[in-house]
């Protein structure tokens, strides 16, 4: 199978001799840069890891936080990887919590509250991937589209009100400790399950060859078209399962809780070392960007305590340096064989 | 090739650019003809339906609150030519126009000098931008969405987010808000601009690169181009763009803060691609930037002030009506009627819809069956075009139609009013009974449309509305954003309302065109936030700074008995209402608790979950903390969660916050009260307090007024005093239903 061995490499000149360790390299950095910061942590302030009274310790808190924005990013892996973009998801996911919110507030049982928000995901998704898959629309130009036709239709409809949940819905009835459990679990879930299909299922080379050469996966036989189609319909559903998983937490949902969630998403993706010229990039990596980036918030907390120096309003920068030094690592790597 | 790639990216350069062959003679082309039909199109229908919109004053205003953007979407025209894009511009806008206000302020040097600085320092940031790019090959999508967060970072880093610069001298001013003759000072800017790069991109052998790069880098290369050099000098000069437009925004506004210019990237990219210039590189033109830009602009002005013809209300509102009721009643609750006033979100809808159509009309399918079926492509192609345009026109026609219909039928309703002389009267219509005074309208702006809080204000004053009997205009920016409550005060300000009643994000920022607007006759009233106090006739003040701060930590000190430590979890670092409240809370503190210790304040972006998260980590960081301070509406329910599901009983939420957002936490004893004030009096009085200064009941000096239901209200100086702040609590809670 030439297209299995192309897809999973499409660096051909430089994979030469590669070891596993120079195909993983990102992976391992930005697991090493995660490391680093735990160990920072674990030293200087341990309380980082130690739980209060029975509750979840910070760290385990940061996972729980976390698991929305994994759900969403590994949508966004299929579809970066795929050659792609969506800068709606900020959107798809308000208005995803907002219609879980309604449907409980009607009374509608977990299945059918779980169920409509992921096909009201579905839809979004098809929308964007009809328009980019069907009409072959620049995805970036798409989903800039929806993003504000989005946000502007739920400001009208909502005025910016709060839907008050019923006390049922918050974890879905199950205790504290199962919920968070639950939303961890399920991320990780989705995750494994996406990383396995991504490596080993026909549909999910498809999408790494589509991502690295278009005709040449239609050469092949994978239908471009629908792998994409396919491939924002999966990131609305994601969408939609992370908005559920946010709201499950809470007993208001807001609308403006997907603000800015695609920068967030993108930029976790992008740490995790997806290309975004298409074609590469693993969930493993994927993962590890959102570790690491759902870490420093809480971390610059925790070091703001021992020193005024590292306050809050530093955190966006040193996002910025994190995605800027992860990807001129990328090129420094990549040589100047291009030259 | 969805996506702006590396120009390193080996990619074949896709066939269905299909362009290469025009491109030795200029031609019009169709997408350009669709705009132009557009903008037309918004011309005729705004001027039937807008108040005002057909004046040169509203055409100037709409130039003027173009410049910046314009200057951005002018400069991404060859970024994105070239194949690339620029996310950073405007955080880097925000970035120059802090570090000029620093220059000239914290180091002293003359403004024009800090002026100079800042862009000469936008203009390396836009070379790091390039360097990136072109020396280490990085996909400009990614290199400039981290120089975005970067750039943002640096810029609230800096001020520590509530750093505000202002008191810009005369001269600085009148650039941003002065005219020349009847032109605003910074417009000619524009011109030049646009003629600058119009040379660059179409009259120039740079511009010839440009475009050969970004159809294929590759070939371009072989050409003899220095492909990095040209890139690199697009980014450096959307990097000088930048700064420009830094040092206008901060001359046009009167202030500037970190958060200067959030949001203008995807403002500038739309603007560029509805001009016509294509995502992947290689075609673009400045007049196609030019009109997407005013085809926005017109937008967004014309939508402020339409006004719909009743007869399209009553048959909408109906239609409505006979929706099943799971799907009408979410958006209208029976009995109601949508307002004639158009909100404005419904800007950003079309604006989204006409992107769609834009790229619509220009769409080449890239999934190809026959790569071979060029020709065929080509007239594929030109029967989409015909079809749009035909669509266009189509509807171009019937609102035209329609609108003509409605302004028959309202110039028969109207025509005494309007035309009516006494001698003339009668022979217009006889039958007609005398003309009822002009009804007055009260505009009124909160400080973001989606915020809880501000929809209980809103109740209020829609109540005042109708038992006064005046309009009430009900609009402002969907996120907390002064610079687009300044546009929407003067497209009120060109309506020609009777009162403009406004919550102010930045009461320095908007005081100048409030300060027009007086200056026009219009009676302007500040509400929630003041603005400086003669740019106002009256601030309807529902507590002050010092109330609020007073209040808060006395109930602090109340809950945590004098002594410990506590952490004030806030909306962001910038919003200004909040920064008074903060310095408040601290004077108090070190004047009348000095045991009790604030150990930090962390943003929560106004979002739950942010809140929760900071919640969290304040409680694991700060192990001796024992109350939560909460001062945005989210962020107090935010916390009580993080506590609640912390176990601890020993750390207690206090905040400002909305009863029933809250309800569940106060009856737990989780969150120990919230303060607020009655929000739905406070928006009946500014309503009220707006009605009573038109008719003359309200003047200035006057020491209390007639609250109406209530009751008798107080007036020191120019402030209306609501009263107190009311701390909610187990025992009053269930009484508020808000």
């Amino acid at each position: 199978m030439t297209l299995i061995s192309y897809a999973s490499a499409p660096d051909i000149p430089a994979v030469k001799g590669r070891g596993f360790i120079s195909r993983y390299l990102r992976e391992m950095s930005v697991a090493a840069a995660y490391a680093a910061l735990l160990l920072t942590l674990f030293f200087i302030r341990p309380a980082f890891f130690q739980s209060h009274a029975g509750s979840q310790s910070q760290f385990g808190l940061t996972w729980v936080s976390a698991a929305p924005i994994l759900v969403a990013a590994v949508g966004m892996t299929l579809v970066i990887i795929s050659r792609h973009i969506d800068i709606s998801i900020g959107s798809q996911f308000s208005v995803c919590g907002i219609i879980a919110g309604s449907l409980a507030v009607r009374h509608v049982p977990a299945p059918g509250i779980i169920v409509g928000t992921l096909a009201a995901g579905a839809i979004m998704g098809a929308i964007n991937g009809g328009l980019v898959a069907g009409m072959g629309l620049p995805s970036i130009v798409v989903t800039l589209a929806t993003m504000v036709i989005l946000r502007g239709a739920l400001t009208w409809i909502t005025q910016g009100a709060t839907v008050l949940l019923p006390a049922s819905f918050q974890w879905f009835g199950a205790s504290q400790r199962v919920g968070q459990g639950l939303m961890i679990g399920i991320a990780l879930v989705i995750f494994a399950a996406f990383a396995w299909a991504l490596r080993w299922l026909r549909a999910g080379r498809a999408v790494y060859a589509v991502g690295s050469d278009q005709e040449a996966a239609r050469l092949a036989g994978v239908r471009p078209g629908r792998v994409v189609f396919a491939v924002f319909v999966i990131m609305g559903v994601l969408t939609g399962a992370a908005a559920l998983l946010n709201a499950m937490q809470f007993i208001t949902i807001y609308p403006s809780a997907g603000k800015d969630l695609e920068l967030a998403v993108i930029a976790a993706v992008v740490v995790g070392g997806a290309a975004i010229t298409g074609g590469r990039g693993t969930l493993l990596g994927t993962l590890l960007g959102v570790a690491l980036l759902a870490t420093i918030g809480p971390a610059l907390g925790y070091f703001h305590a021992q020193s005024k120096w590292a306050g809050p309003e530093w955190a966006k920068a040193i996002q910025g340096l994190i995605i800027l030094f992860a990807v001129a690592s990328d090129g420094l790597s990549k040589g100047r064989r291009n030259e | 090739m969805s996506m702006p790639t590396t120009h390193s990216a080996a990619a074949p350069p896709p066939a269905d650019r299909g362009v290469s062959h025009a491109r030795g003679a200029p031609v019009i082309r169709v997408q350009q003809v669709v705009l132009l039909a557009l903008l037309l199109g918004e011309i005729v229908i705004f001027s039937l339906i807008g108040r005002n919109f057909q004046t040169w004053n509203n055409l100037f205003e709409i130039l003027r609150l173009t410049v910046e953007l314009g200057l951005l979407a002018l400069a991404m025209t060859p970024v994105i030519v070239t194949g690339g894009i620029d996310l950073s511009a405007g955080s880097l806008l925000g970035l120059s126009a802090i570090l000029m206000g620093m220059m000239w302020r914290d180091a002293g040097l003359p403004l024009i000098v800090a002026a100079a600085i800042a862009v000469v320092i936008a203009a390396l940031a836009g070379g790091l931008n390039a360097l990136l790019i072109t020396r280490l090959r990085i996909p400009p999508l990614i290199v400039t969405l981290g120089s975005m967060s970067l750039f943002r970072g640096l810029a609230e880093g800096i001020t520590r987010g509530a750093g505000n610069y202002t008191d810009f001298p005369k001269w600085f001013i009148f650039l941003g808000q002065g005219h020349i003759g009847p032109v605003p000072t910074q417009a000619p800017l524009l011109v030049l601009a646009a003629i600058g790069f119009w040379v660059l991109l179409h009259r120039s052998t740079i511009g010839r690169a440009l475009c050969a790069i970004g159809y294929s880098p590759e070939g371009a290369r072989y050409a003899g181009i220095p492909v990095s050099r040209r890139v690199g000098l697009t980014y450096v000069l959307s990097g000088v763009a930048a700064g420009i437009a830094g040092v206008l925004y901060s001359a046009h506004w009167g202030q500037v803060k970190a958060d200067a210019g959030a949001g203008y990237e995807l403002e500038a990219i739309t603007a560029v691609v509805l001009g016509g210039t294509s995502i992947f590189g290689g075609r673009g033109t400045i007049l196609g930037t030019l009109m997407g830009l005013f085809v926005i602009a017109l937008l967004k002005n014309g939508l402020l002030l339409a006004e719909l013809p009743p007869p399209l209300v009553e048959g909408m509102s109906s239609l409505i009506h006979r929706l099943p009721q799971w799907l009408g009643g979410f958006l209208l609750s029976p009995g109601e009627s949508i307002g004639a006033h158009l909100p404005a979100e419904l800007a950003a809808i079309l604006t989204g819809v006409l992107l769609l159509i834009a790229i619509g009309v220009d769409f080449k399918p890239s999934f190809v069956k026959a790569p071979s079926a060029h020709g065929n492509e080509e007239f594929k192609m030109k029967n989409s075009q015909v079809a749009a345009l035909s669509v266009v026109i189509l509807l171009a026609a019937a609102i035209i139609a329609g609108g003509n219909f409605w302004l028959v039928r309202s110039i028969a309703e109207n025509a005494q009013p309007r035309w009516a002389s006494p001698g003339s009267a009668v022979s217009f219509d006889p039958g007609v009974a005398p003309p009822q005074a002009k009804r007055i309208t009260i505009a009124m702006m909160p400080k973001s449309k989606g915020n809880a809080y501000f929809i209980a204000c809103r109740k209020g004053a829609e109540q005042a509305a109708k038992d006064l009997n005046v309009d009430l205009l009900w609009d402002g920016p969907t996120d907390p954003d002064p610079a687009k409550q300044n546009e929407v005060v003067e497209a009120w300000i060109t309506r020609g309302v009777d009162v403009i009643a406004v919550a102010c994000e930045n009461g320095d920022g908007i005081a100048s065109v409030l300060r027009k607007a007086r200056a026009k006759g219009i009676k302007v009233l500040t509400w929630d936030a003041d603005t400086q106090a003669d740019a106002r006739d009256f601030f309807v003040n529902q507590a002050t700074p010092q109330g609020i701060g007073d209040t808060l930590m006395d109930n602090a000190a109340r809950v945590m008995g004098n002594k410990g430590e506590f952490a004030i979890i806030t909306a962001s670092l910038t919003a200004s209402n909040m920064i008074a409240w903060q310095k408040e809370i601290e004077l108090r503190r070190a004047e009348k608790y000095p045991d009790i210790k604030m150990v930090t304040i962390e943003p929560c972006d106004d979002k739950q979950q942010v809140a929760f998260d900071k919640a969290n980590t304040i409680m694991g960081a700060y192990p001796n903390v024992k109350l939560l301070m909460a001062i945005c509406s989210p962020a107090a329910p935010g916390a009580a969660e993080a506590v609640k599901q912390s176990g601890r009983t020993d750390v207690k939420v206090i905040g400002v916050s909305l009863p029933n957002d809250n309800k569940p936490y106060i009856h737990s004893g989780i969150t120990d009260d919230i303060v607020l004030w009655n929000t739905a009096d406070l928006g009946y009085l500014t309503v009220l307090a707006g009605y009573d200064l038109v008719t003359g009941k309200l003047k200035a000096g006057d020491t209390s007024m007639d609250g109406g239901k209530i009751g008798k209200i107080e007036i020191q100086g120019t402030s209306i005093l609501l009263g107190k702040p009311f701390t909610f609590t187990k025992e009053n809670i269930d009484l508020f239903d808000f």
